[in-house]
């Protein structure tokens, strides 16, 4: 087992770029946990007098409208986002998997039952799924984790579905099925640690597009109420002024690019790594 | 033996359809807050008998499921219902916006084919090269940045380099085509770019597989030109993933006309949509929402569709 | 000799005209944010559809640029007495339909508003009529039971009042989508969320007026949007909602900056507790800085308001003269500890993303923060706030209110225990005393010490924290002429401009 985790540590260490990106994303997660560490400012005290200026020495990202330093704001933006759209992948991946594994275990019926809901769901534009289930419960930090959790059920679901299916077909199943194991501990024992490398995939790419979706959603408006702020929220705000002072609007904007860029290169790193194809 | 498929496909779409519009309805009519209370404004100094004259009038005191039938039977009808807020036909409002969508989503799919396609190829064919790292590593950028980003840097920029460049103010094509165009064109470019990143990475990955098949070796062993190995067998199985991906990124594609249309103020039906469920105009939620569903689901079959013709080796169960 | 002089006069004449003339003809498009919520005078309350109806209807009178009273579709009207008013109404006026406008459509507009079926927000204004009688062809009375006439007569200006067409009304027409008036301009096109296209009324009553072909009203949201338009020409004149805009239209343009009557407000719940004492509302206002929240939020478009606006000099009471006027953050504790709260209270406000209701929101909590004071967002989509507004669900909330210059409009309403407005859970005795007797003054010396003394109370309790009135900010091309803002808001003065070109 050690032997097979260091051959794939090797692996994905021989692209230079994934150690980067690895470190790019460690650095946000530690400035997800500890903003006030790397803040200069309280990222909701408003300056009358540093009113919407520029990047200067005292404000390396400049202000906003009320006086309230960007850089920080970003910091604290950073947790906000890594935050809410990894609770709503977790919320997610678990339950894709459990519809997923059970839809593809038991095909016939079920199965198309589910995928029929699943294939509604997909129909949907996700933006508009959240837009409603936001405007129906309100802006709160838990609502946009199940908002944004339910756009990624239906995929989580198919991709694990998928795999479900194939390695159902495979030998050791009906071997575990012939020895009169129930056909929940089939799925919880057999067939759900055989999609690992599947799932972690998923998780890392869906996690990159849960953080735009989250930003999506404050862009547009929806997003957690002030004045706390969310790098997606700052970027919507920040929108009127964007010829007068672009500063609002563009840094916190290549803020998530950047998180987003590293989370896909590791990503990809990983599914070259585990992808047995290779 | 293609037109039962067809006809299967589209009678199996139906019971997705009536989920969506169920699911539409009920959202809307949970929300707090409602149309007539919007229209009057808090400047409101009606009575609760006023107020129930009112819902009485647009047919809102109904129960909800008797609502919900009804709409259901005018949708068959083709009559979605009128605005709350403007009186206007729900069809006749998308038969308005929706050209606008319609256009910038065209236009963004012809930009991102035709950076995304060649760019994937190269990619594929210069394989583990540093042009192919490079392309890579562009395309990622695509996938990662917020829709929304690079289209405030593209506003910024075009507006400090090309100070008299205009950039809002849309005109349909038939009265203006050149302004159009030239209006369209950032906010196409904005939402192409997303999209192209998808589609260089899925025309890539498409093409290596095709490449390392059996029968491209053989035909380039036997000694057949390179150039014509890729034209006609390569590219040919290389668009159908392609095809796949542009019909996944419908939906992806109608959130960010959503964004898209907010930034640059073009009317089409995704802001529409947007200001609709802000002022709880149902109809038009609902006649919107359903109308994308449909279009999405035409499409996937359409897809579907394509796939056979482009290859014949692919049954259609 | 004499035909010299004469062709000297004729010469002069013409270039006094042509300098001090005006152009016929032209269209004017406009750009505006908000489009018309219903097209229906004597129903609609949203400002973006008077905005719109200001040019199609009048009023029996109308505000003149300095805001005095002056005739209107009534060409003379006479205070007979206190509780009596007669108006003569102008003859010869045509709706856009070309049927002729007469007393009995004065007659039939009013009983529209006052029919409690229908539910116009005009109705409590006009609740005091005890009849209205027509006669001599074209006069009609207006009979009030209590001496309000004073208080009653700005009322007669309020869009709200508009006359209509009574066979229009009675043939069965939809009064929120089809227009018939009797102004400037008529509505020849209007597609929802794009534009609404006006075009010139020829037989307006007003000789000479509209000089304008027509006005085109384009719905554009987005602020960028609209100084784009005005930069490359397509929009000759547009409201503008950020300050920050206009220093993209530097020096080709022409910038208009109107101090306006409309005040932000922070309404109180006096139910809730801990907002129930008044001390610790009258806290709050002293750990506001009002300057500071001008500075943020309209970037200095704005100025401090009392409870009238203090341009209203007639009425007003300046609010420097108010204590808790004052930004003192000791103060403020010490009222909390006096109210029996020394460590501070907690407390919503409700808010919505328009208006910049947020962003008040926003610098307040932040403003309070220092006295001890916690303050909760409640940012909810529009609808919702609305909804909480009506059913005073709500601890506080942040708000724009329409203003005026006349107290009884200003305060009746919203401060009277049974008033429509009053959304506070405020009932005052000694308040509604002096609104009634307000209303019921008709000397002006009385009338001003009964309201002095209604200010200094309503500051006193605080029911609502005024906060500012804004600027309203208005762009043009050079080429507009004749464009005149008024401190309600309103565009009634479009039929007065002419383009330049």
């Amino acid at each position: 087992m050690n032997k097979e985790f260091k051959k794939l540590k090797r692996k994905f260490t021989q692209n230079p770029l994934n150690i980067i990106c690895s470190i790019i994303f460690i650095f946000f997660l530690l400035v997800a946990f500890l903003p006030s560490v790397f803040a200069p400012y309280d990222p909701i005290a408003m300056d009358p007098d540093a009113f919407m200026s520029g990047p200067s020495a005292q404000h390396w990202f400049g202000t906003d409208q009320f006086g309230r330093d960007i850089l920080s704001r970003i910091i604290y933006g950073v947790q906000g986002s890594l935050y809410i759209a990894s609770m709503a992948i977790v919320f997610a991946s678990i339950a894709g998997t459990i519809i997923g594994s059970v839809s593809g275990y038991f095909g016939g019926v079920v199965d198309n039952i589910i995928m029929r809901f699943i294939d509604a769901m997909f129909a949907f534009p996700s933006i508009i799924l959240a837009l409603f289930i936001i405007a129906l419960f309100g802006a709160t930090v838990q609502n946009l984790i199940i908002a944004i959790g339910i756009i990624y059920i239906p995929i989580f679901s198919r991709t694990i579905r998928g795999s479900a299916i194939s390695v159902k077909q495979n030998l050791y199943v009906t071997a575990s099925r012939s020895l009169g194991k129930s056909s929940s501990r089939i799925i919880l024992t057999d067939i759900i640690p055989n999609i690992s490398s599947i799932f972690i995939v998923s998780f890392t790419t869906n996690f990159s597009t849960a953080i735009l979706s989250e930003a999506s959603l404050g862009f547009l408006g929806l997003g957690v109420p002030p004045p706390y702020p969310t790098l997606g929220s700052m970027v919507g705000e920040g929108n009127n002024f964007l010829l007068s002072a672009p500063w609002i609007t563009l840094f916190p904007g290549m803020i998530i690019a950047v998180i987003v860029l590293s989370i896909n290169i590791v990503g990809d790193g990983l599914r070259d790594t585990l992808d047995p194809k290779n | 033996m293609k037109l039962a498929y067809i006809i299967g496909r589209l009678i199996s779409a139906i019971p997705t359809i009536i989920i969506l519009t169920l699911f539409v309805f009920i959202a809307i009519h949970l929300v707090p807050g409602d149309v007539i209370d919007i229209m009057l404004g808090t400047q409101n100094f009606l009575s609760e008998e006023q107020m129930q004259d009112l819902y009485i009038k647009y047919g809102l005191d109904k129960p909800v499921a008797v609502q919900y039938l009804v709409w259901l039977k005018n949708l068959v009808t083709l009559d979605l219902g009128t605005s709350i807020r403007t009186g206007e036909e729900v069809s006749s409002l998308i038969a308005q916006k929706f050209p606008v969508t319609f256009e910038l989503a065209m236009l963004s799919i012809i930009f991102s084919v035709i950076i995304g396609i060649p760019f994937g190829i190269i990619s594929a064919v210069k394989k583990n090269t540093k042009t192919d790292y490079s392309i890579r590593f562009l395309g990622l950028i695509g996938l990662s940045a917020p829709v929304f980003w690079i289209g405030s840097l593209l506003i910024v920029f075009i507006s400090s380099v090309f100070v008299n460049y205009t950039l809002f103010g849309f005109v349909p094509f038939i009265q203006e085509p050149l302004k159009n165009l030239q209006i369209m064109l950032i906010p196409a470019i904005t939402l192409g770019l997303m999209i192209a990143a998808q589609i260089m990475r899925m025309s890539r990955n498409s093409m290596l597989d095709v490449l390392s098949q059996e029968y491209i070796r053989v035909a380039y062993a036997k000694g057949v030109n390179k150039r014509k190995i890729i034209m006609k067998h390569a590219l040919r199985n290389a668009l159908i993933p392609v095809i796949t991906v542009t019909g996944i990124q419908l939906g992806y594609l109608i959130g960010g006309t959503i964004i898209i249309e907010k930034m640059f103020a073009l009317p089409g039906i995704g802001r529409l949509l947007l200001q609709a469920v802000n002022q709880r105009d149902y109809p038009v939620v609902q006649g919107i929402v359903t109308f994308i569903g449909i279009m999405i689901i035409l499409i996937n079959i359409l897809v579907d569709i394509l796939y056979s013709v482009i290859d014949p080796r692919i049954e259609l169960n | 000799m004499r035909k010299n002089l004469l062709i000297m006069l004729i010469l002069v004449f013409s270039i006094a005209i042509s300098l001090f003339g005006v152009n016929y003809g032209g269209t004017l498009n406009y750009a505006i944010a908000t489009e018309p919520v219903g097209l229906d005078p004597n129903l609609v309350t949203a400002f973006a559809s008077f905005r719109i109806l200001e040019n199609v209807y009048d009023t029996l009178l109308k505000y003149d640029e300095s805001m005095n009273i002056v005739p209107a579709l009534a060409e003379s009207y006479e205070i007979v007495d206190p509780t009596t008013i007669v108006f003569t109404i102008r003859e010869g006026v045509k709706f856009h339909d070309g049927t002729t406008l007469t007393v009995e459509d004065v007659a039939f507009t009013f009983e529209r508003i006052l029919d409690e079926d229908y539910g116009s927000p005009a109705a409590s204004n006009f609740a005091e009529v005890e009849y209205i009688k027509t006669f001599d062809g074209n006069k009609i009375e207006f009979k009030l039971k209590i001496p309000m006439m004073n208080a009653l007569l700005p009322n007669f200006t309020s869009g709200n009042t508009a006359i209509v067409s009574e066979k229009f009304v009675t043939g069965g027409a939809n009064m929120q989508l089809e227009t018939n008036g009797t102004g400037p301009f008529y509505i020849s096109d209007y597609k929802a969320g794009n534009y609404i296209e006006l075009k010139k009324n020829e037989d307006y009553y007003e000789d000479g007026l509209p000089y304008l072909d027509g006005v085109k009203f384009h719905i554009i949201p987005e602020e960028i949007s609209r100084v784009s338009a005005i930069r490359n020409g397509d929009i000759d004149l547009a409201s503008l909602d950020e300050p920050t805009s206009v220093g993209q239209l530097a020096n080709n343009y022409k910038v208009f900056k109107q101090p306006v009557l409309n005040y932000y407000l922070l309404g109180i719940n006096t139910a809730a507790k801990p907002l129930d004492n008044a001390k610790v509302r009258q806290a709050i206002s002293y750990a506001l800085n009002r300057e500071n929240i001008i500075k943020m939020v309209a970037f200095g478009e704005g100025t401090v308001t009392g409870p009238m606006n203090p341009t209203v000099t007639a009425w007003a009471i300046p609010p420097e003269e108010f204590a808790i006027y004052d930004n003192n953050i000791e103060k403020a504790k010490e009222l909390l500890t006096e109210a029996g709260y020394p460590n501070g209270i907690e407390f919503s406000i409700t808010c919505s993303a328009k208006y910049s209701f947020d962003k008040i929101a926003q610098v307040i909590q932040a403003q309070l923060a220092p006295a001890g004071i916690k303050v909760n967002i409640d940012l909810v989509e529009w609808g919702i706030f609305i909804d909480k507004w009506k059913k005073v669900d709500f601890d506080s909330f942040v708000s724009l209110n329409g203003g005026s210059v006349e107290p009884d409009r200003q305060f009746y309403r919203t401060f009277y225990s049974s008033g429509s407005t009053n959304k506070f859970n405020f009932n005052n005795e000694k308040a509604d005393e002096l609104l009634d007797a307000g209303r019921e003054t008709v000397e002006y010396e009385q009338r001003k010490e009964i309201y002095n003394e209604f200010q200094e109370l309503i500051v006193e309790e605080s029911p609502i924290i005024f906060l500012y009135c804004s600027n309203n900010i208005y762009a043009g091309q050079k080429s507009v002429e004749g464009f005149k803002t008024m401190s309600n808001g309103s565009l009634t003065f479009l039929r007065e401009v002419w383009l330049n070109k």
